[in-house]
Parts: structure tokens; C-alpha cells; sequence
């Protein structure tokens, strides 16, 4: 019998934060089996791989980007993100060191979740969750249902 | 306002959660396989040594002279303001 596996669900991340990086892809690991995090080290390449996808491509169920960045910010790729077709209702997340009320205003006014990076292991632990919790209902349900 | 000294008395879950939610994130530096990440905190300073990265705490330090700050200022990467 041949056994066909479902697509795994796409997360991208970019952060030029190499440890950050490390981090978030260490977090969804206990997921693996059902979701891929793609890494970029800008939101310039980030925002180019996701440019250059067609239609045949899986949509990412989530996109998470880091504000301070060089070359371009998090903040400028979600602007331009929610002026692309395709990603203006996608799922993105500002992960970020900031807590600034200004960058949490600018992520709500772009239908975006704000989450501050962690200090410690327990609240790395709830940030995962809430990072699935941004997903469409379907995908965390999926997502859960395999861990 | 919380002062310097009534920051140190109080436990590290407590110290986390406040950095967490009002500190300003200053920057980060490695020393070994330590990564310290500098938080500024109504009037003062704390760094979070990590045994590992944004996980396991192994010391909170905290303290107010700037001059405690140097190492944080050759992290900063200026080259995209040139």
C-alpha cells in the first residue's frame, strides 16, 4: 500500500538574529512532522521567496518577522506583504525585542499579532502556542492534532 | 518608581516578568558560550546571563553606571547609517 503524506504547513520566519533563528526553529520542532519553518536572514529575502511563489505553491500558514533588521525592517515587509494579493490575510506575527506601544499599534493596524521575544524558558514555551494560535482554526487544529 | 535595590530583593520569576513586559531591550553580547542580553529598566540596568539562549537563566545583574554599557556599544552596527 502506498501511504501519500500531507504537505507539511509552511511557517517562514526571517530575522537576522542567528540565536533567534535557532530558537524559534528549536520551538517547532515538537511539530516537525507537520510544519516546515523556512529561515531568512532579512525580510528583503524573505519578501522576495515569497513574491517569486505561484498559486501551485502551499500558502505559508504563518509568517513571523523580526522588526529590527537591516536592509529592510520587518515592519516596511508586512506593509508590502498586505499590499500582495496573496498574503493580505495571511497570518503574520512581529516577533520582536520591542514592546513599544507605537510597533504594537502598527502590527494591529496591519492585522498582525505582536509578540515580544522571551526571556526565559516558560514563556518560550507559551509564545509557541501562541504563535500556533495565530494560524487559521483548521491549520491549529491540524497542527495539534498530530502532537 | 521601582529603585535599583527593591529590583534585586525581589525573586527571579518576578524580575523576568517585569523586564518582560516593561524592560527596553538595549542589546546582546556573547562572552564564551554565555549570551547576555541588556535590558533598561526605569532608571537602571539589568543583564540576563543565559546558560542557554533565551532559555535557561543561570543570573540576573543589574546596576546603574553607563560605563557598564561599553560592551554593548561595539555591538551596535552602524554601517547602514554611513
Amino acid at each position: 500500500m502506498t501511504k501519500f503524506l500531507a504537505p507539511k504547513h509552511i511557517v517562514v520566519y526571517a530575522d537576522d538574529d542567528a540565536d533567534d533563528i535557532e530558537l524559534v526553529e528549536d520551538a517547532f520542532k515538537r511539530y516537525a512532522t507537520n510544519v516546515e519553518v523556512i529561515t531568512f536572514k532579512d525580510a528583503s529575502q524573505a519578501l522576495s521567496y515569497l513574491k517569486n511563489q505561484t498559486d501551485l505553491d502551499p500558502l505559508p500558514c504563518l509568517i513571523i518577522l523580526d522588526i529590527n533588521m537591516p536592509l529592510m525592517d520587518g515592519k516596511e515587509a508586512l506593509m508590502r506583504l498586505r499590499q500582495l494579493q496573496r498574503y493580505e490575510a495571511t497570518p503574520v506575527v512581529l516577533f520582536t525585542t520591542s514592546s513599544l506601544p507605537l510597533d504594537k499599534d502598527f502590527a494591529r493596524r496591519y492585522e498582525a499579532g505582536f509578540i515580544t521575544k522571551p526571556l526565559g524558558y516558560e514563556q518560550m514555551e507559551l509564545i509557541t502556542k501562541e504563535f500556533i494560535n495565530h494560524c487559521t482554526e483548521e491549520t491549529q487544529k491540524k497542527i495539534r492534532r498530530i502532537n | 518608581m521601582m529603585t535599583l535595590y527593591d529590583f534585586t530583593l525581589l525573586p527571579d520569576r518576578d524580575k523576568i516578568n517585569l523586564l518582560y513586559e516593561q524592560g527596553v531591550y538595549i542589546g546582546k553580547r556573547k562572552t564564551g558560550n554565555t549570551s547576555i542580553i541588556l535590558y533598561q529598566f526605569e532608571g537602571f540596568y539589568a543583564e540576563v546571563f543565559y546558560r542557554t539562549y533565551r532559555r535557561h537563566i543561570e543570573t540576573i545583574s543589574c546596576f546603574a553606571e553607563t560605563t557598564r554599557l561599553d560592551p554593548y556599544l561595539t555591538e551596535i552596527n552602524v554601517e547602514h547609517l554611513v
